[in-house]
């Protein structure tokens, strides 16, 4: 078989690999943002129950968490699990696991901001929402940067781990090819395309970085 | 206030993914949704062409044509294939699927395949009896029908305890890695696929599948338990294309001629399958055991 074909057969993967990338990141971003804030709220009852889905989130698999959510409705609630309900299954696993990760990291970036800021923005009469979006957060960003990276790039080669609810992405199709070919091919493919990905998340990571690189 | 708006935020997006999932019960124009194993030529395979094929595959797609139906495509994960079937995502496992052993897990149609457990080893290896074994390391599928055959007290459990280890592997193209290698001496699997594996491989002339076979036992097409209706239907479209002839020049185009058996022996068959003519009363027992475990599941 050669390497157009193989390549050819792939592309549909690729795309769907591609698909779960990005989706995670446009819901898992914000959503960890979200999260974060609820585990540093003062009400204890909320706080805890924060922490406990962080927990949770980081403390299972995330194969097992897309079989809970894939498989769950069916068991639980007698639902229908068919139709698109396996991407959307995915991308609301991966969402949510990632947003645990995401939580922690702007967390560790908040709770490094030196407390005079917070009381100068005040003594400026800026409001509290103004004070974390204007002064705050742009500099949080700047310095969670090389952490999100590399969470970004874990998410990368997680997305092979659609499989488990047998989901066609780039790697599950490899393997099929791999097993009708009897050949080992298509594996080289599929490392090569991870790591050309994930050279560009770091370059666009890196120039983003050097972007942000300003009053230094 | 900061708070409740993030709590208004969080409680709107955990509603929004709930409507989400309700939303999914989707009506279906009849559709027949097979599960398979997208990794087990000659059954089930990806095609040149990137699209899913194979022999029961194929045959699948005639049943449908001759009931109009749409045909669904749809590959598993071996090891969740009971959450997939229970579930209602697929509505049969229609590949390669060993119903000895297994009789009372789902509702089976005819046999169609007399599939042999057999092993196969290097050629230069010295190895061309079972009893030859003992000693060496044996390589098997995880959760497959080979393996279970030699942890079954009553099939080869006290062979395979003269093998000096059973190493299961995921996937054919490894465990023949491994045996070129000389990591395993031999591989326990189905002959159907021991045939395809010798064929396609570049070097499968170095393999041979050893006579002695470990046991003999049948394909079947598996519905989930209690689903007779449509499991009589397929039987009966699987008798039409036995009878003009399409069963038998697809079994010739994956070259599993001579492991086909639907037909074969049908009479004998009958006795274990629930055939319409004398087995009326235990359709009729299993339809209402059906019904009740409907209405538990409803409850």
């Amino acid at each position: 078989m050669s390497l157009p074909q193989i390549l050819s057969q792939l592309s549909g993967g690729m795309v769907r690999t591609i698909g779960i990338f990005f989706l995670t990141l446009i819901f898992s971003l914000p959503l960890g943002l979200l999260v974060s804030f609820g585990r540093m709220v003062k009400n204890p009852v909320l706080k805890n129950l924060f922490k406990l889905y962080i927990s949770v989130m980081r403390g299972t698999p995330l194969m097992l968490q897309l079989m809970v959510f894939y498989f769950g409705p069916y068991y639980l609630f007698r639902m229908n699990i068919g139709g698109n309900w396996r991407f959307i299954a995915i991308i609301l696993s991966f969402s949510l696991n990632y947003a645990a990760y995401f939580a922690e990291i702007y967390r560790s970036g908040i709770e490094s901001m030196p407390v005079g800021q917070y009381e100068a923005a005040k003594l400026l009469g800026y409001s509290r929402s103004q004070t974390f979006f204007r002064i705050i957060f742009p500099q949080v960003v700047k310095r969670i940067l090389p952490s999100v990276t590399n969470e970004v790039i874990t998410l990368v080669k997680d997305t092979s781990l659609a499989f488990a609810v047998a989901y066609m992405e780039m790697f599950t199709i490899a393997k099929q090819i791999a097993a009708s070919k009897t050949t080992f091919m298509p594996f080289v493919v599929a490392a090569v395309f991870y790591y050309v990905f994930n050279l560009i998340v770091a370059v666009v990571m890196e120039k983003l970085e050097k972007k942000l690189d300003y009053y230094r | 206030m900061r708070k409740k708006v993030i709590c208004a935020v969080l409680c709107g997006m955990m509603a929004a993914s709930l409507t989400g999932m309700a939303a999914f019960a989707d009506d279906e124009a009849k559709t027949f949704t097979v599960g398979f194993d997208a990794e087990y030529p000659p059954y089930g395979y990806m095609g040149d062409d990137g699209e899913y094929t194979g022999f029961d595959l194929e045959l699948a797609q005639a049943v449908c044509d001759l009931e109009g139906w749409e045909l669904v495509k749809t590959p598993i994960n071996w090891d969740s294939k009971d959450m997939e079937l229970d579930s209602g995502s697929i509505d049969c496992i229609w590949n390669g699927f060993t119903m000895t052993g297994r009789e009372e897990d789902y509702t089976w149609s005819k046999p169609y395949v007399d599939n042999s457990q057999v092993i196969v080893v290097k050629k230069d290896a010295g190895i061309s009896a079972l009893s030859d074994l003992a000693g060496k390391t044996v390589g098997v599928q995880a959760a497959s029908a080979a393996l279970q055959v030699l942890q079954d007290e009553e099939q080869q459990k006290a062979l395979a305890d003269t093998f000096a280890g059973l190493q299961e592997f995921a996937d054919y193209n490894s465990a023949f890695v491994e045996l070129q290698a000389g990591a395993v001496d031999a591989i326990a699997m189905d002959i159907g696929v021991a045939k395809y594996q010798i064929e396609n491989r570049d070097n499968g002339e170095d393999y041979e599948i050893l006579e002695e076979h470990l046991n003999s036992e049948k394909y079947a097409i598996g519905f989930k338990k209690g689903n007779t209706e449509l499991c009589d239907t397929v039987n009966a479209d699987l008798d039409k294309l036995l009878a003009d002839g399409t069963f038998d020049k697809l079994a010739e185009k994956y070259e599993l001629t001579d492991m086909v058996c639907l037909g074969n022996d049908d009479s004998e068959e009958a006795s274990s399958e629930a055939a319409s003519s004398e087995a009326e009363s235990e359709t009729a027992a299993e339809t209402e055991m059906a019904e009740s475990e409907t209405e538990s599941a409803a409850e």
